[in-house]
């Protein structure tokens, strides 16, 4: 029986006094199937990562107190067998492998293990097998699809069979048909084999009658504490009511004017099919929302409109072939707010990242004082030297959103751009959204899962699903 | 050939063309290279390629030394089929042999830190992940009012930013896997340098040495 225990656990960055973790203490029982939860950014992976013992290693700042497998200080097992012990997936997909296909793959795992090279071949097929992807053993990596990148990443874990499994928001970007088949897979793991589970998300999207123990990392006291039956319950009801919102809107009529015109229009990145279609209109100064499972290439179809990414048929704005509209002057034009905050980012600092875009605006709608009274109203003001990439994952969400709003284009595509912002927050860029659009005509196209408080900003909705995009009277 | 054998070998025999001046050498090595590369089965458009894309520096350093050179034309095909040879050279390794079984005998016969081996083969692997990356910074520049060209600060400093974060969670990912820095590993894959590889290494070594030294023009 290996219990992960974590006792009077507390970790800080020496150059804050928040504690991003405040003095733990639990178990993750053996042999049980365990969810973290809590908002992005709460310090549910700073855990994972101590408990799969990459941290401090990886962090060169260790935390007071102790987590053991059973009776023994993970700080006491050798490095070598660590991986006997605890094995952990990640959140990106494309960012877990040395080598380069699926067989070449697994065979160093197993050899770091020093297992016999003639057992080798056995547990490859095994694990493979296991995880139902047979078929991509001499796979190159860099060729497959997030979904399938993570079943890979399975499947090796399963090769080297530690106790227990770590998983760090493993779902964030695959499709839901994965998801489901992982979670299975996991729960196999879990009843037929007897490891131990710890899975953090912040997406409770079918773990209802799965877990058996549901933690929730509080993000104002850092603690964790063990949920009962009717607390859970009021946790996945109060996330499945932010994934709804009920509205009706209206279907675009004859009298809209079309800003985008998508022409015969076909994705296949990656020779796999996302999205076709024969026609499909995007509407000026209108707020359109696009809804739809992930992985399924919402953000592939942004990657497309913005050049990002080739595509078959012909996309066409303002009566133009977007190919034959230069770089500069398009990009100027359609832009994306991107869903990594940090992809925005060329400067350093704060003043210099809005300094870039009050220099380059393409018109100056908003004064001084506009901009002013945004940074203070996302309490933001006053952090002009702050370095970009050392804000929190909010801040440099807020940060991102008021230097794009600066740059005030004719349209706005954004993915996912409430991502990591609290109800509070969420609102008063809404508020800004809704005044680019009425005072400045601003075109927006939004890609969101967070639906609840959207419901005055959304003119029209259309949901993506079985390779096509189609608007709907109701956003449900 | 091994392949760690045979990067050494070419790399030995290239910087040896750049001390010595021998027109006929170089283009026996030309020769014997672009035979070698023939029989290892590539696809015509790589072969296009090493013949193509060489002609602009190699035309470049014969017109400006034939013409304001001091050493003459034959100087000037020296240098000329010295471009050719190096990029032939380099192709009978690049072309035929894979990166991975290099790594695993730098690591097995070499006895390169396991950690050098398996990092560059990592790297190597996320070539494509950079160019992406790449493309999507000069992309959000560009949103931005910035365009960027490959000689901006910007643009390296972004992706050495980028590279950085992802050698991060690539090491953290090869710890997860298992992968501990100078601890014993077994090996699938056994590669040894035989005895046909030191024989062909030192005759050929050898060969090369004769020609140099017998054929001057």
């Amino acid at each position: 029986m290996t219990d992960v225990s974590i006792n009077h656990f507390t970790f800080h960055y020496p150059q804050s006094n928040v504690k991003v973790l405040n003095d733990l203490n639990l178990t993750f029982k053996s042999g049980h199937f365990s969810l973290l939860s809590g908002p992005s950014g709460s310090g549910k992976s700073t855990l994972l990562y101590f408990i799969a013992g990459l941290y401090p290693h990886f962090i060169g700042i260790d935390a007071v107190g102790e987590i053991k497998f059973g009776d023994t200080n993970i700080k006491d097992i050798p490095r070598e067998k660590v991986s006997r012990s605890v094995a952990m997936m990640f959140q990106n997909p494309n960012q877990q492998f040395a080598m380069d296909t699926v067989v070449h793959e697994m065979t160093f795992v197993l050899e770091n293990l020093r297992v016999a090279p003639d057992k080798m071949d056995g547990i490859i097929t095994q694990a493979l097998d296991f995880c139902g992807i047979k078929q991509l053993r001499s796979r190159v990596i860099n060729t497959l699809s997030g979904g399938e990148k993570q079943r890979v990443a399975l499947a090796c874990i399963v090769a080297m069979d530690p106790q227990v499994i770590v998983l760090d928001e493993p779902f964030a970007s695959i499709d839901p048909g994965s998801r489901e088949d992982l979670i299975n897979k996991l729960k196999l793991l879990q009843t037929e084999h007897g490891k131990t589970i710890i899975l953090a998300d912040h997406d409770l999207t079918s773990y209802r009658g799965l877990v058996d123990e549901f933690y929730y990392l509080d993000p104002d006291t850092h603690q964790i504490s063990l949920l009962d039956e009717r607390q859970a319950e009021h946790f996945f009801k109060n996330f499945e009511s932010t994934q709804q919102m009920h509205k009706q809107v209206a279907i675009p009529s004859g009298d809209d004017h079309a800003i985008i015109k998508l022409n015969q229009f076909k994705l296949a990145p990656h020779t796999s099919l996302l999205l076709t279609l024969n026609h499909f209109d995007f509407y000026k100064q209108k707020t359109t929302l696009i809804t739809g499972a992930n992985g399924i290439g919402k953000s592939t179809l942004f990657n497309a409109l913005t050049k990002l990414l080739p595509y078959k048929g012909t996309i066409v704005f303002n009566g133009k072939d977007i190919q034959k509209i230069r770089p500069l002057p398009y990009a100027k034009n359609v832009t994306l707010l991107f869903q990594d905050a940090e992809n925005q980012f060329l400067n350093i600092t704060v003043k210099e990242e809005l300094d870039l875009s009050l220099a380059n605006r393409t018109n100056t709608d908003y004064t001084q004082a506009d901009v002013d009274e945004m940074l203070s109203k996302l309490d933001m003001a006053g952090k002009d030297e702050r370095i970009v990439y050392s804000l929190s994952e909010g801040q440099k969400k807020k940060l991102q959103i008021i230097e794009m709003l600066i740059m005030n284009p004719p349209v706005l595509l954004m993915d996912e751009p409430f991502k990591g912002l609290d109800y509070h927050s969420l609102e008063v860029v809404v508020g800004f959204l809704n005044r680019a659009k009425t005072d400045f005509h601003q075109t927006q196209i939004i890609i969101s899962h967070q639906l609840s408080g959207l419901d005055t900003l959304i003119d029209y909705h259309a949901t993506f699903e079985d390779q096509n995009l189609t608007y709907q009277e109701v956003i449900k | 050939m091994n392949p760690g054998m045979k990067l050494l070998l070419v790399m030995l025999v290239a910087l040896e063309i750049s001390f010595t001046q021998s027109l006929i050498v170089n283009i026996i090595l030309i020769a014997v290279s672009l035979l070698y590369i023939l029989t290892q089965h590539i696809s015509m458009k790589a072969l296009f390629g090493i013949i193509f894309w060489p002609l602009f520096p190699a035309v470049g350093l014969f017109v400006s030394q034939w013409l304001y050179g001091s050493a003459g034309i034959h100087f000037a095909w020296i240098l000329f089929t010295r471009i050719y040879a190096y990029v032939f050279l380099g192709a009978t390794f690049t072309l035929t042999s894979s990166i991975t079984d290099l790594s695993l005998t730098l690591e097995q016969d070499f006895h390169l830190p396991s950690k050098f081996a398996y990092g560059v083969l990592a790297a190597f692997n996320l070539m494509p992940k950079i160019a992406e990356e790449v493309r999507i910074i000069k992309t959000s520049a560009l949103m931005r009012g910035d365009a960027l060209h490959f000689w901006s600060p910007k643009l390296y400093f972004k992706s050495i930013l980028s590279s950085i974060q992802w050698s991060h969670n690539l090491a953290e990912a090869m710890t997860s896997h298992g992968f501990v820095e100078d601890y014993e590993r077994t090996h699938y894959k056994v590669i040894r340098i035989t005895a046909l590889d030191w024989t062909l290494f030192i005759v050929l070594l050898a060969v090369v040495q004769v020609l140099l030294f017998f054929i001057r023009y």
